[in-house]
């Protein structure tokens, strides 16, 4: 069997890795490029005898090694060599998608191109007579369809077909004068620095010497000579050389065009535009925008939650029966006790996340694919530009209000590399759902009067911190002077059933594996920290001595304490946790759930009826988006509210929950940052922002309400 | 002659060139945004917003800072 390599590469939105799932379906595997935040995805696939290997490249607009999606192309394309570029192209967008082909051709590299979304082109009326085409750029053209499936088979017979009889034709297809300009720089380069040309593809390095863009250093004396060919060509052409090259390179693309594109009729109406008319209406497309994201973070959040639910069940039946069986083999105590919190609750910290995040992809899926996310962007630019950013992050932000779990990993679609670490950094000071119960605790403790007023203070404190640490790094750490915006609008088109469910899958897959053994480590090692030495009394533990070393730092917040400190620690597991670890800590007894023996049968209709149930309350839910929802009052648990009131006085409480509010939401969250920034430095930068913020926040409102309260 | 962000929704104009901007001009090329090329403003977004161009067969979006740095010859 050989191996052919084949990078997929294209402009944004062309339908790369809708072609990519088409072909390969499920194989499809995603990461990092290394070093930056741009999304990889490889699939493997067998046809015929032969291993093709599928890379997507990052969707870009030319080659000119400026955004960090165009150095990956081009790096890719230039170091690892694959075997074959498929050129990915919109057929109904042809002249600029050609403009990029007409730089891949600079390479020298064995090219497919794949006239994709050919099903839309048809509908559209426009004619395309690919065989020209294909003669006139010297590459195999094939038409396809990511959609209707059509083309695939002809595509891969064709990469094939190409890679059995490597060969490549350079069409010279600039106006000679130009041509000429390129032969004397490779006649200099052979000169001055012959080593380039070993380095590089002779067309390519002829073309950025001469552009001034090759990311390489040149001696100064063939620096010189480029020079003069620059200034030569200025005179010529009355024109920079960039210019000249881009007027070449267009000219190249609108003569192809004219050549093999008919257009059988001029649609009066594009479906596309008249939709944006709505969408981006100057008064209506904000109000939408909010009514639909507001359909997007309620099915994110409800849609998920009974299977949560279902999953917490399914976990007590599983460490239920694993208790069963390690008390017929006489476990030590211990040994059980780390089985059923530490290991099982590990696996349960990574588990809870799967339907929550497994929605949110496919809502991502569809509101990219859709193009939607777009309009999004352009709509809410105004409002977040004076921050630096850019309206891509409003959503993301939002969803954080739900869970920061999720709402990290929606920072895929933010493409600018800046404004998404920004967006990322931002997210944890959103107060999510498990922070929520914390509060609603403490509020109905210390502050029975004005509930709402508090809890909405504090959501207010954690967006007002977020702005300034955009602020000021913005300022400080990225410099930034002049920002620009200029992003496509997309047409709107209907992403298919399958690429939604694949990306989802393949998304959630990776969270699965890389966050799992993460976060399912850190809880082991919680274990430890919290029942070691094992029977030991609450404030003997390593957590207890730990917190005992650390409470001083809280002294000025007005919590000093050890318990405060532990339940702090606790919280920077998961916020889930804190009220349960308060109880161990402050009441002293532990919150035990009942313990039952689940036998075998039990357990499995347990788990069956579980999940019956979890699909009627999926449906409860769904109506309930759309229709009235009933709170419940929730219950809390009366001795532990004693031993609060008592610990603590209103200001302390307050300021405690500020710094709750601020500090590092959960592990969760921290490995979620690492995995999507693809980088440990912002993930301790995080962790170091949040906890800096919280503490000088909380230091400030401590001592401006211990007067008042 | 007059820059794109004075042009009104729904009226087209002929990119003369990019003042500026340099540091975007290229950006502008890439995508197409050359001398020669006719492009049209198609909407506003609210409260001072992005603009909505089409160029060549497709739709773009750019604040109005940007726009300002693209000179054209308004057809009629």
């Amino acid at each position: 069997m050989k191996d052919i390599v084949v990078a997929l590469v294209g402009n944004p939105n062309v339908g790369k890795s809708a072609l990519l799932n088409a072909i390969s379906g499920a194989e499809v595997k995603v990461g990092n490029w290394p070093g930056v935040t741009v999304e990889k995805l490889e699939a493997t696939f067998i046809y015929k005898n032969y291993k093709i290997h599928f890379v997507d490249l990052p969707g870009v607009y030319s080659l000119r090694n400026q955004t960090a999606e165009e150095k990956v192309t081009i790096d890719f394309l230039l170091k690892e060599k694959p075997d074959i570029i498929l050129n990915v192209v919109d057929s109904t967008n042809l002249k600029r998608n050609l403009y990029l082909t007409v730089q891949l051709l600079e390479l020298e590299l064995p090219m497919v191109i794949a006239l994709n979304i050919w099903d839309e082109a048809v509908e559209k009326g426009i004619v395309v007579d690919y065989e020209k085409m294909s003669k006139l750029l010297c590459v195999p053209v094939i038409p396809t369809s990511a959609k209707d499936k059509t083309g695939l088979n002809e595509l891969l017979d064709k990469l094939i077909d190409v890679y059995e009889n490597k060969k490549f034709v350079q069409c010279e297809h600039f106006e000679t004068q130009i041509e000429e300009y390129l032969k004397k720089v490779i006649n200099l380069v052979s000169e001055y620095q012959p080593i380039l040309l070993d380095l590089f593809p002779k067309r390519y390095l002829a073309v950025s010497l001469l552009e001034g863009t090759l990311n390489e250093p040149i001696t100064s004396s063939l620096e010189e000579k480029l020079k003069q060919i620059r200034e030569e060509i200025k005179s010529l052409y009355k024109k920079d050389i960039k210019t000249v090259i881009v007027e070449e390179r267009y000219g190249v693309v609108l003569s192809i065009y004219h050549q093999t594109v008919k257009k059988q009729r001029e649609d009066v109406v594009d479906s596309s535009i008249t939709l944006d008319k709505i969408f981006l209406h100057k008064y209506l497309g904000i109000p939408i925008f909010l009514l639909l994201v507001w359909i997007v973070f309620e099915i994110t959040f409800k849609i998920s939650s009974p299977y949560v639910e279902w999953l917490d069940k399914v976990l007590g039946v599983v460490s239920s029966w694993t208790l069963s069986l390690l008390d017929m083999a006489n476990t030590p105590d211990m040994l059980k006790s780390f089985v059923a919190e530490g290991v099982l609750g590990g696996v349960g910290f990574v588990l809870v996340f799967v339907p929550v995040l497994f929605t949110l992809y496919i809502m991502i899926a569809i509101l990219e694919g859709s193009g939607y996310i777009s309009r999004a962007a352009f709509l809410m630019d105004r409002f977040f530009s004076s921050v630096g950013l850019s309206g891509k992050s409003f959503i993301p932000l939002l969803l954080g209000f739900g869970c920061n779990v999720p709402a990290v990993y929606a920072t895929k679609t933010i493409e600018n590399e800046r404004e998404k670490i920004l967006t990322t950094l931002m997210i944890p000071f959103m107060s999510c759902g498990a922070r929520l119960t914390v509060f609603a605790f403490f509020v109905s403790v210390f502050f029975t009067s004005n509930k709402g007023l508090v809890i909405f203070s504090l959501y207010l404190i954690g967006i007002g911190v977020a702005v300034l640490v955009a602020v000021l790094l913005n300022k400080f750490y990225f410099k930034t002077k002049s920002q620009f915006f200029i992003m496509e609008l997309p047409p709107y088109r209907l992403p298919t059933f399958k690429y939604v469910i694949n990306t989802a899958w393949v998304r959630v897959k990776a969270f699965i594996v890389e966050a799992g053994t993460f976060i399912f480590a850190m809880s082991v090692l919680v274990w430890f920290l919290t029942n070691i030495p094992y029977g030991a009394k609450k404030d003997e533990t390593i957590l207890a001595n730990v917190s005992k070393k650390v409470a001083v730092i809280f002294q000025p917040l007005g919590f000093g304490t050890w318990e405060a400190t532990a339940s702090l620690f606790s919280g920077f597991v998961a916020k889930e946790v804190v009220l349960s670890t308060m109880g161990n800590i402050y009441v002293g007894e532990k919150i035990q759930e009942e313990k039952k023996e689940t036998s075998f049968t039990e357990g499995i209709k347990e788990i069956a009826t579980g999940f019956i149930d979890a699909n009627i309350n999926l449906v409860k839910n769904f109506v309930s988006i759309f229709g009235f929802v009933k709170k419940e009052e929730e219950e809390f648990d009366k001795s532990l509210a004693d031993a609060i009131r008592s610990a603590f006085n209103p200001a302390s409480a307050y300021s405690f929950l500020v710094f709750l509010l601020l500090y590092t939401p959960c592990l969760a969250t921290v490995f979620a940052i690492k995995q999507e920034l693809n980088s440990y430095k912002w993930m301790f930068l995080s962790i170091a922002i949040n906890f800096t913020a919280a503490w000088i926040v909380s230091f400030i409102v401590y001592n401006v309400v211990k007067d008042f309260l | 002659m007059k820059s794109l962000r004075d042009l009104k929704p729904g009226k087209k104009g002929k990119v003369a060139y990019i003042t500026g901007c340099e540091d975007i001009k290229q950006k502008l090329y890439d995508l197409g945004i050359i001398p020669g090329e006719t492009v049209e403003v198609l909407q506003d977004a609210p409260f001072g917003g992005p603009i909505k161009i089409k160029v060549h067969d497709y739709c773009l979006a750019l604040r109005k800072k940007e726009a300002s740095c693209i000179m054209v010859e308004e057809e009629r």
